[in-house]
């Protein structure tokens, strides 16, 4: 035992000095190392900060009190968990159950107790333009067991019942001297003061009772005072119907065991689905390091090569010289993660007033998880140890005569391997072929097989990378001089080449995999996307049985009114009563459209002008035929395919409140044109005109405001506060066609650029280490007359190399998962009750080539010359070339 | 007959002050068109820094270097690497060759870095190899080669594409006596066949290959002839100092 310890001291003095001495390849290490280290802990640290886990935020919401008791009307059989708001309580509405009063809740909980009552909830308030939404609070803030809740920034806290004190986000929307509720309530503004839970929110604070609030946290809440509320109490006080937030129990909450069986899997946290992909994505990040680290120590054990031949020639054992490589991935590694730790640490503590920023919510105390950070430096140590893994062995199966007698070079490449590869990536296959049969059949669940396939196909390309390696070699001959030295010199020395060119393999698969899921889902937003209006146009919309049409014109007509605002007409479809239509050709079947339902309040338009169709957004050829069939006096009946015109038979049915059955008000049979639509979705059923309508002796009556001209996004949003104020009920669209989300946009940027840091990262590593490693031959190539820019074309030619070897088995290792999770992701089959309709797909394929080409080309071709302009031009002139 | 290499009072020293080294203090002489030069002296006397200064790899401090009439002092770093790659070949003791590429890609490297197209440059490098009677080899690496028929290739790549001086330091140190006569014989012909050469060697029966011989101590020429008798002049002190 003390001979191996010993002999470790040994490997780790020796990976000591040789870190400090090539200095500059240790802080390449390190960097590799310690980057992914950093990151990960400064999101862990600013998360768990931001989480408000325990007793920390509890000053917020119980004030000074010991706990908030809150009740529901008709609950009865209460469970919850420890945090009924947060973490999860159930109960069932019976009409005869009676929550307990202030006193019985008193009671049950005993000692020296009172209670303040606290109503939170939202409400509405006038603004300048219409009406506002804002959070309120009443209660007693002069009490001392709210103190903490919030806190008072000017004037005072309400002294009487027809004053509030107002948050200064509400005072921006500029509400006026007093505070005008919904309902007309007048509330003087006697101060502001701020949420300590939220920032830059409106709220309203009131006395208790004051405010006609809407409320989560139950219809009635105190919060009560006296000594520590244990889990026992309550229990107690659920068994009466109420729910507690107990300062004590937050602190010390009760084990799963003591909950109601009921609760015991609400805090269940991620499924075994989740929870295998996180770990797959580990896996890939741990892939991903060891692979970008791996060349440092390839170079490293190689210019340890002649230490190790003379440890060998001293009668040192393989294992011994393994210890020198592997000890310097000990010191590399742990000096890595405890400095990725302690940036990352600091980077949170610099960050979390910008992260604060973007969020309303306030953080809790900074607060730093030592126990998953320990796993991330942990990561960080193996990671490098992995990385020196391969060297090590090969280091220590090196050739001694070979490397005294001064040639270099690697061992032969295995011939197994590349079988094993190939393997691999059929496994790889495999599972992505299991994902994509899972995704289409019932149940769903391709995702797990799928995301295996890809650490599978990664695994399979590490092992195949050495083949690309050496072939790219072999079809060098006819290149330029730069790139023929740069592709023989890589695969002479695969120990360094194969692990970067892995790395911008792994890289790029993983950005073409989420490239071609990302496009994929897109395509199938983009063509299943269906306008709800004519392209361009806006309407206001509102489904109550009388909704004020006439000043929703007026408000459409004073904001937009160049836009030339009309009201629509049509079988109403809003109220309570509920009214059906049904056409039916003859000789067809009864079913015609699979969907419809758009931003008018009717599924039946009644056209007073064949314009009329032009506010259902159809297509240049089916807004024509539907003129021409209403201008003839025709009704227009939408359909999922192409229907011959012809008879058919139009009823219409109604259903009031109350009522058992349909009463038929009228059935006609007319000559009618079929439209067929595409996506198998119309705004409405069919259009018709007055004299059919009055034939069915259907209701008819305004059904929307349609503003044919648009809307500007500041019209929409005055428009939008104006009709609010008519009734909560009113809604305003703008058609503006498929948008693609801004999220989508910035996560292909994000895509392309992290492909792009880590490919220059992996190729700048390489390139570096080649280059000190080539320093003889570049000698050499000086002696005998090169240019000073050769040198920048062998650093231009290495990246290159290294970059479109990666890139190209990248992107076609990529492109199995990539191909796979679209199945999962866009799968429709289930869409459709019959067969699918013209026009549709069950399943999206959508290839991003613009984004492949620029990662597998562009990119490489970029680095390269990043590369070569980067690259010291002088050639190393050695005085003596030995 | 003109000198295609001529060094006129050269001097380089290393650093500066109380450490400057003086590894060359005012060395003249020049080689002509079909001679070849042995510069021999014992360690540190200075005949690497002179060979790479002639190469035109090193700057002297003072002094003039002169290769076909050109002054290397006054090149600019491209124009002196121009020069090495149309006028100057070197072949060293270590061979340095480039593992990476084949014996004829090695040979052909100092054409193709100078813009000939590489179909030519393959084609003059064969030849080259030819000469020196391991054209069989051509397709091989280095790593697979034999010293002496390394050497042989580093000599085909110091004459390919008609260049006129050859400097070689040390090429038989790393190989065998009756290998290192052959490679001797090589460099001999190419001079005879019009080269000029340059040969450092500390080894008396390899100056019996050379025209004349230049005994260097301590960065001073000590002798230019080819009639003292070698031992004697290896063995005496600097005659000034």
């Amino acid at each position: 035992m003390s001979g191996r310890l010993t002999s470790w001291r040994l490997a780790l003095r020796l990976a000591r000095r040789d870190a400090r001495r090539s200095w500059v390849r240790s802080g390449l290490v390190l960097v590799l190392i310690a980057l992914p280290v950093l990151a990960v802990t400064a999101a862990a640290t600013l998360y768990e900060t931001h989480q408000m886990t325990g007793s920390e935020g509890v000053d917020r919401r119980l004030g000074t009190a010991a706990a908030k008791v809150y009740t529901y009307r008709h609950a009865a059989d209460v469970a919850q968990t420890a945090d009924p708001e947060t973490g999860g309580a159930s109960w069932a509405t019976r009409r005869r159950a009676t929550p307990p009063t202030e006193r019985q809740v008193l009671d049950t909980l005993g000692g020296e107790r009172r209670a303040v009552p606290i109503a939170t909830g939202y409400l509405r308030y006038r603004t300048a333009e219409g009406m506002g939404d804002a959070q309120s609070v009443a209660t007693d803030f002069d009490d001392p067991l709210t103190a903490g809740i919030a806190t008072l920034s000017s004037g005072h806290w309400p002294e009487s019942d027809d004053e509030v004190v107002v948050s200064q986000a509400l005072l921006d929307r500029d509400p006026g001297e007093q505070l005008t509720l919904r309902g007309g309530t007048k509330l003087d503004i006697v101060g502001t003061a701020e949420s300590t839970s939220y920032r830059d929110t409106a709220f309203v604070f009131a006395r208790p009772g004051v405010l006609p609030t809407t409320g989560s946290s139950g219809d009635q809440a105190w919060l009560v005072a006296g000594g520590p509320v244990v889990w026992q109490q309550v229990r107690q006080l659920n068994d009466l119907g109420a729910f507690v937030v107990s300062r004590a129990v937050l602190a010390d909450p009760p084990s799963a065991s003591q909950l109601d069986p009921d609760m015991q899997y609400s805090d269940a946290g991620i499924d075994s689905a989740e929870l295998t992909i996180l770990v797959l994505i580990v896996v890939m990040v741990l892939i991903e390091v060891v692979l970008l680290a791996g060349p440092a120590f390839a170079v490293g054990a190689r210019q340890q090569t002649r230490t190790l031949a003379l440890i060998a020639a001293a009668g040192g054992t393989p294992r011994q010289a393994r210890r020198v490589i592997l000890a310097s991935g000990v010191v590399l590694g742990a000096a890595g993660a405890v400095l990725g730790v302690v940036l990352g640490i600091a980077a949170a503590r610099a960050l979390q007033p910008l992260v604060q920023h973007f969020d309303v919510q306030r953080f809790g105390p900074f607060d730093v998880p030592w126990l998953p950070l320990g796993g991330v430096a942990a990561f960080g140590l193996v990671s490098a140890l992995l990385a020196a893994v391969v060297p090590a062995f090969i280091a220590s199966r090196q050739n001694v005569v070979a490397v005294l007698g001064g040639r270099r070079g690697d061992t032969r490449a295995s011939r197994r391997s590349p079988l094993i590869g190939l393997v691999l990536v059929g496994v790889a296959v495999a599972l992505a072929a299991l994902g994509v049969r899972r995704a289409s059949g019932m149940g769903g669940g391709g995702e797990v097989p799928i995301a295996l396939s890809a650490v599978v196909a990664v695994l399979g390309m590490i092992l195949l990378a050495p083949v690309a390696v050496v072939a790219l070699a072999r079809l060098a001959g006819r290149l330029p001089l730069p790139l023929r030295f740069a592709a023989r010199d890589a695969a002479r020395h695969r120990t360094r080449t194969v692990p970067a060119v892995a790395a911008v393999a792994a890289t790029v698969a993983g950005v073409v995999a989420l490239g071609i899921s990302i496009t994929s889902d897109e395509a199938e937003n983009r063509e299943t996307y269906t306008p709800r209006l004519a392209m361009g146009q806006a309407s206001v919309t509102d489904y109550a049985q009388k909704a004020d049409w006439p000043a929703y014109l007026a408000a459409a007509r004073e904001v937009a009114p160049e836009s030339g605002p009309t009201l629509i007409r049509g079988i109403p479809s809003g109220g309570r009563t509920y009214v059906d239509f049904r056409a039916r050709f003859v000789g067809q079947p009864r079913s015609m459209l699979s969907s419809w339902g758009g931003e008018l309040a009717t599924s039946v338009v009644v056209a007073r002008d064949p314009a009329d169709v032009d506010a259902l957004g159809l297509d240049a050829e089916a807004a024509g035929r539907a003129r021409r069939a209403l201008a003839a006096g025709q009704p227009v009946v939408f359909a999922d395919r192409a229907v011959p015109d012809g008879p058919a038979r139009l009823t219409v049915k109604q259903q009031a409140p109350r009522e058992r059955r349909m009463t038929t008000l009228g059935q006609v049979q007319v000559d009618a044109v079929a439209v067929p639509v595409a996506q198998a979705y119309a705004p409405v059923q069919a259009v018709l005109p007055t004299s059919v309508a009055r034939r069915l002796h259907a209701p008819v009556a305004d059904v929307g405001v349609l503003v044919p001209g648009g809307l500007s996004s500041a019209q929409q949003q005055d428009l939008s506060e104006k009709v609010a104020a008519i009734s909560s009920r009113a809604e305003v669209y703008v058609e503006r066609g498929y948008q693609a989300d801004s999220a989508v946009v910035i996560i292909k940027l994000i895509l392309a650029g992290l492909g792009a840091v880590l490919m220059l990262g992996g190729t700048l590593t390489a390139t570096f280490l080649a280059l000190s490693d080539a320093k003889p031959d570049l000698a050499t190539l000086a002696a005998v007359g090169a240019r000073p820019r050769t040198r920048r074309g062998v650093a231009g030619g290495y990246a290159l190399v290294v970059g479109l070897v990666g890139s190209v088995l990248g992107a076609l290792i990529g492109a199995i998962p990539g191909l796979a999770i679209t199945y999962p992701l866009t799968d429709r089959s289930g869409y459709f009750s019959g067969p699918v309709p013209d026009g549709l797909a069950t399943h999206y394929i959508d290839i991003p080539w613009l984004m492949i080409a620029g990662v597998v080309l562009g990119l490489p071709l970029l680095t390269a010359l990043v590369m070569a302009a980067a690259a010291r031009s002088r050639l190393p002139m050695v005085a003596r070339l030995q | 007959m003109s000198a295609v290499l001529r060094l006129v009072d050269v001097h380089r020293t290393h650093g500066e002050g109380e450490a400057a080294v003086h590894a060359l203090r005012g060395v003249s002489f020049a080689v002509h068109s079909g001679e070849l030069v042995a510069v021999m002296g014992p360690s540190g006397s200075g005949k690497s820094t002179l060979l790479t200064i002639a190469g035109g790899l090193d700057q002297p401090t003072s002094g003039r270097v002169e290769v076909e009439g050109s002054d290397l002092v006054t090149l600019s770093q491209a124009q002196r690497a121009r020069m090495r790659r149309t006028s100057i070949g070197y072949v060293f003791q270590g061979f340095n060759l480039i593992p990476a590429l084949t014996a004829v890609e090695n040979v052909a490297l100092p054409r193709e870095l100078d813009g000939v197209r590489s179909r030519t440059a393959r084609a003059e490098a064969r030849a080259a190899l030819e000469e020196v009677g391991i054209v069989d080899l051509a397709d091989r690496f280095p790593d697979d080669m034999s010293g002496g028929q390394q050497q042989r290739v580093a000599i085909a790549r110091a004459v390919v594409g008609e260049r006129r001086l050859i400097l070689a330091d040390e090429p038989t140190g790393a190989l065998d006596s009756e290998t290192g006569e052959e490679i001797l014989r090589l460099i001999r012909a190419r001079c005879d066949a019009g080269a000029a050469g340059v040969l450092v060697t500390h080894e008396a029966r390899h100056a019996a290959w050379a025209d004349r011989v230049v005994f260097l101590r301590d960065g001073v020429v000590i002798d230019e002839s080819g009639s003292a008798p070698v031992d004697r002049l290896l063995d005496e002190p600097a005659a000034s100092r």
